[in-house]
């Protein structure tokens, strides 16, 4: 229905605060009637410099500050922060420390997914699914409590091996957690793939072609569920992955019903993978010594998030302080394809389209470096950022 | 395709007691392994310092009395604290644990967030001092 | 004498204080009954009362851009419209207090006075999201309002009147959910749209347009809406109680009528997904529409033959 008091450059923005966002992002649309026009996106608002802060704390406290980067994928950066560090050391982690780092990774993909499942179900109005797959994510998270001693941030990781050990009593109550979830995620699927109003808001919207996947760079479940194969755990195995082989789960339709789909497909996975590293758990001990001073050099480290593919870049110059840390994650990748699939679709679907990347604001906002051939880069005070930003709001004339 | 897919799930419901957990009038254990807050025992530190070199919140300091007679105390700063655990694996004499017991630790004063460990006798010194 | 007793139903039972008391209440079993479908606690018995009073004690800002006398006139407006719709049904199980032939169509024009006074309240201000929210509610206002309405006529034509104390003479004899089960049907779920409950909540659909139309309300404006929202919820299950479910004669068959019926919308609530605005408009028009004149036809046929 057109409303002719609605102009035709009408702009809704979306952000910073918004009820749709758990994290601030701005997001601005410009629609007519309920079609979206054009889409902009402004990031930045979740920056703490954690980069920088990482250059002045030595190798084992760097690892906290990186841990905290995320609260969801918390784990998978402390994997690939020590992953790159033990590759420059020159030192490997056990055979039972790498199995159980996976083990905790997988477990943290599972709630990983299941949070984002009641987080898209609420963005779609659904909220009875929203509560049902929170109340069975804290099977989950009861299960990481009593592994590791917290819920999230498990800090599982030590530079060199991992810190907790999986007893049979442990092994116990992991498995019978995941008896239970498996029914239920059985039952998510069925829901996610056969309630009739539940399907008019996600079957043919935000879909995405497998070319379009692959030119926008999408990463992760998005890219799976339009049918490109992209997993860094089958593509280029790191850590126990070479021992316990992970099966890639795809689908072809590229709409938000595939992400679904893929999503609770993963974590059948993960529970299936789960089970296979408890029967066949390598004996061994838990940590290997490193050095309080690593040898100088550059690493770079993938590994696979949630949300996919994680990247670091390690530079070390052989003190006891890292020189550069680069974290690239997930996100920023398949944001673009967020601003593409929005243009022509209804503005109802924006949150659901926004929803279906599985956004992790706080995750994406790292520092980019533009390189401009003719001025020279140069570290600024805190003082010359003040003056530049009172420069750039309020003109020349403060 | 079916309308309301969720049904045997949201009418079972009605029947079945909320999952919700009534804290604080009902308290669960937590389990054996949860990070509460720090205790450390003075009986087999030699002094190293290694916990507070590497705690990533500088959270932990540790104050020296006398070196050879190992008197030394520590002062433990409860609200930079992040729980992480890494003291207790640098330690090489396994003399921190995280206890399971203490994890409310609310206060409306700054002063109980700084908290000292020490032998009877080195503490007493140490306060003094400082008072 | 007439007076005071005029007085005493206008402000005290059964309209004004004992109104907002039951809209609250209803509003409570709501929340209660949506979130014991989701397996989790609700909200204690007083927290509707503790929003009203909370938003009564807040500041109001009125916005640059909108008319401040509409802005403060329209949530005043709304709940008048309410409270006056609620002296023609037979709240509380007892008769209405005010009857008239034809009040049947009165009632249910001041049933939409709120629907309306929300659109016109988004429309007020220059903020995107109340402008989308209101064009939202009177799409959504287009798309029940006449299936809803001929639901309600069926068992004014049935009863042979257009006036609620006729009709509910007749219906308190006979169960019309038997002999109209798709008027019933029609009629509960138009209740839904009426009151923008889930599945229909897209006109206040919280995680993309804010709020809809009451975003820029706050404090005395916004409590003054949620009460018109209870007392509205109150008369939609009345009226249907009363025409459907054979009639309410007294408090306590009022009580359990209304009370079966909010079991039956809390469960829908919660089994539902929302609907896009566009898909609820085409929903209304293509099946309410369907289901009430089959309806309307079986009972004209089932007439002539009988």
């Amino acid at each position: 229905m057109q409303e002719s008091k609605i102009d035709k450059k009408f702009t809704v923005p979306i952000g910073p605060q918004h009820p749709a966002l758990k994290e601030p992002a701005f997001f601005s649309l410009n629609v007519e009637g309920e079609i979206v026009t054009n889409a902009y996106v402004r990031l930045g608002y979740a920056h703490r410099g954690v980069e920088r802060a990482a250059e002045e704390r030595n190798w084992v406290q760097t690892q906290y500050l990186l841990e905290r980067i995320c609260g969801i994928c918390s784990h998978i950066h402390s994997t690939a922060y020590c992953l790159g560090v033990e590759k420059l050391a020159g030192i490997e982690a056990p055979p039972r420390a790498q199995a159980i780092r996976i083990l905790v990774a997988e477990l943290e993909r599972i709630h990983s997914h299941l949070l984002w499942l009641g987080v898209a179900s609420h963005e779609a109005g659904f909220d009875t699914l929203f509560m049902y797959s929170w109340r069975d994510r804290e099977t989950v998270m009861d299960i990481l409590e009593g592994l590791t001693g917290n819920r999230v941030n498990y800090s599982a990781n030590l530079l060199g091996g991992v810190k907790y050990d999986i007893d049979n009593a442990q092994a116990d109550n992991i498995s019978k957690g995941l008896e239970f979830l498996q029914e239920r995620l059985i039952y998510y699927l069925e829901i996610v793939t056969s309630d009739a109003l539940f399907l008019k808001r996600t079957r043919d919207i935000g879909g995405m072609t497998r070319n379009q996947a692959e030119v926008l760079g999408a990463v992760g479940p998005t890219a799976r569920a339009s049918n490109v194969v992209r997993d860094i755990r089958v593509e280029a195995p790191y850590s126990a992955y070479n021992q316990f082989p992970v099966s890639i789960v795809l689908e072809s339709k590229g709409d938000l019903e595939a992400r679904f789909v893929v999503r609770v497909k993963e974590m059948l996975e993960s529970c299936h993978l789960i089970n296979r590293i408890l029967d066949n758990l390598p004996g061994g001990e838990l940590a290997a010594r490193m050095k309080r001073r690593i040898s100088p050099g550059e690493a770079v480290v993938r590994v696979e998030a949630p949300r996919g593919e994680l990247f670091y870049f390690i530079k070390s110059n052989g003190t006891d302080k890292p020189e550069r840390i680069k974290v690239r994650t997930p996100t920023i990748c398949n944001m673009t394809s967020v601003l593409k699939l929005a243009i022509g679709s209804q503005l109802a679907d924006i949150p659901m389209i926004l929803a279906g990347i599985d956004p992790c604001f706080s995750c994406n906002d790292r520092s980019v470096r533009i390189n401009n051939r003719s001025s020279k880069t140069s570290l600024w005070t805190w003082e010359e950022l003040r003056k530049y930003g009172i420069r750039y709001y309020y003109g020349d004339h403060h | 395709m079916k309308i309301g897919a969720m049904f045997g799930d949201v009418v079972g419901s009605l029947f079945k007691k909320p999952v919700t957990e009534r804290y604080p009038k009902v308290r669960q254990d937590p389990p054996e392994r949860f990070r509460g807050c720090l205790d450390w025992s003075p009986d087999k530190c030699t002094g190293c310092g290694i916990c507070a070199m590497d705690c990533p919140a500088n959270a932990i300091e540790m104050i020296v009395i006398d070196k050879k007679e190992k008197r030394f105390v520590l002062q433990y700063h409860v609200d930079r604290c992040t729980f992480c655990a890494q003291c207790i694996h640098s330690c090489n004499h396994g003399c921190l644990t995280m206890r399971a017991d203490l994890w409310e630790m609310a206060a409306l004063d700054k002063q109980s967030y700084t908290k000292w460990f020490g032998k009877a006798g080195d503490l007493e010194y140490v306060l003094a001092e400082a008072a | 004498m007439e007076i005071i007793i005029n007085i005493f139903n206008l402000l005290i039972f059964p309209g004004g204080l004992f109104l907002l008391t039951a809209g609250m209440f209803f509003e409570w079993a709501d929340r209660k009954l949506l979130s014991q479908y989701q397996n989790r606690i609700g909200p204690r018995w007083f927290q509707p009362l503790a929003d009203a009073v909370k938003l009564l004690a807040n500041e109001e800002v009125i916005p640059d851009g909108s008319n401040p006398t509409l802005y403060i006139v329209l949530p005043i407006v709304a709940l008048a419209g309410c409270l006056t719709a609620a002296l023609y049904v037979p709240i509380a199980g007892f008769p209405p207090v005010y009857n008239f032939p034809g009040d049947l169509i009165v009632t249910i024009y001041l049933l939409s006075l709120l629907t309306l006074c929300i659109g016109l309240a988004g429309a007020n201000t220059i903020n995107r999201f109340s402008l989308i929210g209101a064009t939202r509610t009177l799409t959504q206002l287009f798309s029940y309002e006449a299936p809803f309405l001929l639901a309600l006529l069926g068992p004014a034509l049935a009863a042979g009147s257009w006036q609620i104390s006729e009709i509910i003479a007749y219906t308190g004899q006979r169960w019309l959910l038997i002999t109209q089960p798709l008027g019933f049907f029609v009629a509960l779920v138009g209740l839904m749209g009426k009151l923008e409950l889930p599945p229909f909540d897209a006109p206040e659909a919280e995680t993309e347009i804010v709020a809809g139309a009451l975003t820029e309300y706050s404090g005395r404006g916004l409590a003054l809406f949620r009460l018109g929202k209870g007392v509205e919820m109150v008369v939609g299950l009345t009226l249907i109680a009363a025409f459907y479910l054979g009639g309410v004669s007294n408090p306590l068959s009022f009580l359990l009528k209304t009370l079966s019926l909010l079991l039956v919308i809390a469960g829908l609530q919660a089994l539902l997904a929302r609907l896009r605005i566009d898909q609820t408009v085409g929903l209304w028009w293509r099946y309410g529409i369907l289901l009430v004149l089959v309806q309307w036809l079986f009972m004209i046929g089932g007439r002539m033959v009988l």
